[in-house]
């Protein structure tokens, strides 16, 4: 199986910067990383290359710096990295970012050979929407299912386990498929040197800019995406009391809590129901 | 965009349309087996509330097999209107071919903005909807606003970290799609004296799935949701372990509640992931919220957003979660939570008593 896998270079740190002028994310100064629920993605690629053979292809449109996201999930194992980066991608939403790999999945196809799967996280912490998957999938046209945990090749076609809320399905589509992973569904491998040395020997990292996709600009980056970042505002806090008590004992913490909760007026009425006593 | 569409600036894959057009607000509706999702009734909430603002109306979209019954419940919760595409075809979910069922009657009948409640399928489907129709889609929206001038309507979402609100704008493209997590939005009151449009579409074309429904399990879950829960204990990192949860675990029994948790939490493994409250877990909305070794990040803080009353219990007298509280102690919870629990046995012992005395 030839199964690709899209991976997403995020900055790891809660402050992020906006330019509030165009309102997109300032990403210079923030350490960045695989975003973790790729991992789990590549961790799934993997078992099923390791099992069925093949090779797993991993994806990032992003600026150069996510060279190091490839190259650390090459050290997990998987066969090679591809960036795609290009200027002319900058800003774009998630019907952009998925028109660019769709196309990169593509091309794929046409200079690497058949893909058969396209792996996705199940969402990323930067921005969790968790579009990508399904966006890629329509404008391949391929059948595609969210929150997979398990998944086997059987005559040609792929047997995938998912979990929902309240059940869990089993379903077989026809490949190429695209599916993404269940976030904990499974525990990304440890980088290992040797991976790095040899992918780097064998495979060099690919890189694509525009000038070897060829898109038409106007379906790519901030010009592609119909979404538009209006404003960024604070979220408003929520008012609250603010009481707070440091007890000389536990005893005297717990008669504070229930005496507090019994005098407030949002609490009183359902704690007395509680301790039964309709007072 | 309010002189009319310049086609030829956008990219050549979207069709040229022009937004002016397009009309009303639309709630995608779930069905399964056991009914109506509460999510997606929850939906017409800010349904209403975008079409009060634009002077249009609200329809409700039913796609399935069997699933035009439900077709009142959507009305009696609001909707001025019903479309339904009730189908043997359709007899089983699969994400594309619904997609595609509501993107062809989205361009059908021209609609404005479609919700849908971001429940699992609804996070699945919701993107593919959009792509068909190559319009923009904004995730897990908190609030909906209308622009008083251009008249476009706004979703607004939390993005990175729960700290800072995006308005999020689709200026070129119609319907605008958004999706809300369950419960940030209530259910709004129920009026049977409603009544609606219900217009029945019969598709020739519906697109067969290259997917089957092998088999289906329903997970047993016998305990109360976090999400419906009046009284909810919540522990984080700093419980420290299983043990401390079963202390909890007895708080909570005694206040008729239950117990969740952190991502943190959760993540050690000390409780199930639908137990997580947070912005990556669920929003909850219990009457008392407690919470014990939590910290207050933002991203937790954002699922208790609604909820009545915060207590906090932290050793750390700088924790954000004291900023956020309406009753804070500073103290181990390992001494306060025994005795909180003996205090309310016996408060209920006497009350028992008392209740018998009279
Ligand atoms: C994109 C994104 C999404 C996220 N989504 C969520 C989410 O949905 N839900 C969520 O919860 N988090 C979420 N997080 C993680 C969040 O940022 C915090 O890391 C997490 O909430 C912290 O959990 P905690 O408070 O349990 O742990 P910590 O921050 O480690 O806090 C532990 C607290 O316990 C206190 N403590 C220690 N010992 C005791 C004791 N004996 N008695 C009393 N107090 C004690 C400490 O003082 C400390 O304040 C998300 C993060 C990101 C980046
Ligand atoms: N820029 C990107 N390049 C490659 N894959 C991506 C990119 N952005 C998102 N993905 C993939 O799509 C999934 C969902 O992302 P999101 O829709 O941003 O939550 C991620 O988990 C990644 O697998």
């Amino acid at each position: 199986m030839r199964v690709v896998v899209g991976i997403k270079w995020v900055p790891n740190t809660q402050a992020v910067r906006f330019d509030p002028r165009t309102g997109t994310l300032l990403r210079e100064g923030v350490p960045s990383i695989v975003n973790p629920h790729d991992l789990v993605a590549v961790e799934f690629a993997l078992e099923l290359r390791d099992k069925y053979g093949g090779e797993v292809i991993a994806i990032t449109m992003a600026p150069p710096s996510a060279l190091k996201g490839l190259e650390h999930v090459i050290g997990m194992g998987v066969d090679r990295g591809i960036l795609i980066t290009d200027r002319v991608f900058a800003g774009a939403d998630t019907l952009a970012t998925s028109y660019v790999i769709a196309h990169a999945i593509r091309k794929i196809e046409r200079e690497i050979g058949h893909v058969d799967l396209a792996v996705f996280g199940q969402e990323t912490i930067d921005s969790s929407t968790a579009h990508i998957g399904a966006q890629t999938a329509s404008w391949l046209g391929w059948p595609y299912l969210y929150y997979v945990t398990k998944a086997e090749p059987v005559d040609g076609k792929l047997i995938v386990e998912r979990t929902l809320e309240d059940r869990v399905e089993v379903y077989e589509l026809e490949l190429p498929a695209v599916v993404a992973v269940a976030m904990r569904s499974r525990k990304p491998r440890p980088v290992r040197l040797a991976n790095k040395i040899r992918a780097k020997l064998e495979k060099p990292l690919i890189i694509w800019s525009n000038k070897e996709l060829g898109l038409d600009p106007r379906c790519v980056g901030l010009r592609g995406s119909p979404t538009v970042v209006a404003k960024i505002t604070f979220t408003p806090e929520v008012p609250r009391k603010k009481k707070i008590y440091r007890p000389r004992s536990g005893d005297d913490a717990a008669h504070w809590i229930l005496k507090s909760l019994l005098a407030d007026e949002k609490a009183s009425k359902i704690l007395r129901r509680i301790l039964g006593g309709e007072m | 965009m309010n002189t009319g569409p310049d086609c030829g600036k956008l990219c050549p894959e979207w069709s040229c349309i022009d937004p002016r057009e397009y009309r009303g607000v639309w709630v995608v509706a779930e069905v399964d087996e056991d009914g109506i999702k509460e999510a997606s009734l929850q939906m017409m909430t800010p349904a209403l509330k975008i079409a009060s603002n634009l002077g249009e109306e609200v329809t409700g979209v039913l796609v399935g097999y069997g699933v035009e019954r439900y077709s009142e419940e959507l009305i009696a919760h609001g909707a001025s209107r019903v479309i339904v595409v009730d189908d043997p075809r359709l007899s089983t979910y699969y994400p594309d071919v619904y997609a595609k069922v509501v993107a062809s009657l989205a361009e059908k009948f021209k609609s404005r903005v479609i919700l849908v409640a971001a429940t699992m399928r609804g996070r699945e489907m919701a993107p593919y909807i959009a792509n068909t129709l190559r319009t923009g889609i904004t995730a897990d929206c908190t609030d909906f606003d209308v622009d008083p001038e251009t008249r476009e309507v706004v979703m607004i979402r939390p993005p990175f970290g729960a700290i800072m609100l995006a308005h999020i704008k689709t200026p070129t493209r119609r319907p605008q799609i958004g999706t809300a997590r369950p419960n940030v939005f209530p259910v709004p009151p129920r009026d049977e004296s409603r009544r609606g449009e219900v217009v029945r579409v019969n598709l020739e074309d519906i697109p067969k799935p290259s997917a089957r429904l092998v088999s289906v399990r329903k997970i047993p879950r016998e305990e109360v949701p976090i999400e419906k829960a009046e009284v909810i204990v919540s522990g984080g990192k700093g419980v420290g372990g299983p043990e401390g949860f079963k202390l909890l675990e007895r708080l909570a029994q005694l206040l008729g509640g239950v117990v969740a948790g952190s991502r943190k939490a959760v993540d050690a493994g000390w409780l199930p992931p639908e137990r997580q409250v947070g912005q990556t877990g669920k929003t909850v909305k219990p009457v008392i919220y407690i919470a014990v070794g939590i910290s207050g990040a933002a991203q937790h803080m954002f699922g208790v957003r609604e909820a009545g009353v915060i207590v906090a219990i932290n050793t750390d007298p700088n924790a954000p979660i004291f900023r956020q509280a309406d009753y804070g102690v500073i103290a181990d919870y390992r001494e306060v939570i025994p005795r909180l629990i003996e205090l309310l046995e016996s408060a209920k012992g006497s009350n028992r008593r008392s209740n018998l005395g009279t």
